[in-house]
């Protein structure tokens, strides 16, 4: 007889020996909350689409925000960019939620991973987008605070150190905008990595093993 | 939802309580981490209860929702403190039924079992519950040669275990 055979008939046999829960414990658990991966995938994508957007809810930075965008004479272009933005945005928003109601604990192993994964990866295209917006407007704020003198008022409204000259000072300013630029973007895909990557560690762990298995 | 639906639900899953907590002695390591999985597993599957139709055994229903929970949506990774102190339910064996040699046989088969990756552990589940192959390739999603070629592996494997 099969080694596994020999397994079989005894796991048959386990039935009375295995927990026992009642008709109340169950009916309790219904209620409880769940804690899916999908669930936190979800918590965790709403928040990356609303959090950089709630900057603009305070009203300080909001009007500095506004200022610091619009107040130059490259306004027009900021306000193009900021347009095209959110329509991309609201794209990703859409194909999020359409993959997302895909998602189905009653779809086979292999589809419902699949399924997870391609709607972790619309958030993934989603965050890279909006990191690469974030350096290009930070470094197109660069320029323009080098090519044009009103920017530099508005971003530094008092007045200047008495021993600094204002093209010194116009270089400092806009090094540290590209400093600011590329720490700002590479902490936050770093912060978004090392979050996915321990989310769904388990779970791509498994689909390569399924995928390999059709090779 | 209404009432008669959540006393079905309950009564059914009363039932078939056996097939989760099978699925969570497979997949975890202590007796909290059972319960957790055995909680996520009931709150799946009376989500997704309106849509079972009964076009398929309830049970049927239960093993791929259950495995489903326990291999993908299931987010505490195993918890590795206290394996030693937490003797699980399989591998209690009735010494009476077997003679040694197939007493400590069966031992080290459960815990190779256990050391199995989870998409392993979910075909020798299955096997062990009896499914055919048809059963065991729509659950996991991969062709009925490739479910059996696997279980080929998984046998010799634990062949060389048994018989080092």
């Amino acid at each position: 007889m099969d080694e596994l055979d020999i397994l079989k008939k005894d796991w048959q046999k386990k039935g009375d020996e295995l927990p026992k829960l009642s008709y109340n414990d169950i009916y309790k658990m219904i209620w409880k909350k769940s804690s899916s991966i999908v669930k936190w995938i979800f918590i965790i994508s709403i928040l990356e689409f609303v959090l950089p957007n709630l900057l603009f809810l305070f009203p300080g930075t909001r009007e500095h925000l506004l200022k610091m965008y619009y107040g130059n004479s490259y306004g027009t272009f900021f306000m193009v960019i900021s347009f095209l933005q959110y329509l991309v945005i609201f794209y990703f928003i859409f194909q999020f939620y359409k993959r997302y109601k895909e998602i189905s604990v009653l779809d086979d192993s292999k589809t419902l991973m699949k399924n997870i994964i391609r709607t972790r990866k619309t958030v993934k295209y989603y965050v890279i987008f909006s990191l690469g917006m974030l350096l290009f407007i930070m470094l197109a704020q660069a320029l323009t605070v080098y090519f044009d003198p009103n920017m530099l008022v508005t971003v530094y409204q008092q007045e200047l150190p008495p021993n600094i000259t204002p093209d010194k000072f116009k270089s400092i300013m806009v090094i540290t905008f590209v400093i600011v630029a590329l720490a700002t973007t590479a902490l936050f895909a770093l912060i978004y990595f090392l979050l996915y990557g321990l989310l769904l560690k388990k779970l791509n762990k498994n689909y390569f093993e399924l995928k390999k298995m059709e090779i | 939802m209404s009432k008669e639906l959540e006393h079905a639900f309950v009564t059914e899953l009363e039932n078939n309580q056996n097939i989760v907590h099978k699925v969570c002695t497979l997949y975890t390591n202590d007796k909290d981490a059972h319960n957790d999985l055995f909680q996520e597993i009931t709150i799946q599957l009376w989500k997704a209860y309106p849509k079972f139709r009964g076009d398929s055994k309830f049970s049927t229903w239960m093993y791929r929702v259950s495995l489903n929970t326990a291999i993908t949506l299931y987010r505490k990774s195993k918890r590795k403190v206290s394996t030693q102190s937490y003797e699980s339910v399989i591998f209690k064996i009735k010494a009476d039924e077997y003679d040694e040699t197939e007493e400590l046989q069966l031992k080290l088969m459960y815990k190779a079992v256990k050391q199995l990756g989870d998409i392993d552990k979910a075909l020798v589940f299955l096997y062990l519950e009896d499914k055919d192959y048809t059963e065991i390739s729509e659950t996991l999603g991969i062709s009925e040669v490739n479910a059996r070629v696997k279980m080929n592996r998984i046998k010799k494997k634990l062949k060389t275990i048994l018989n080092p």
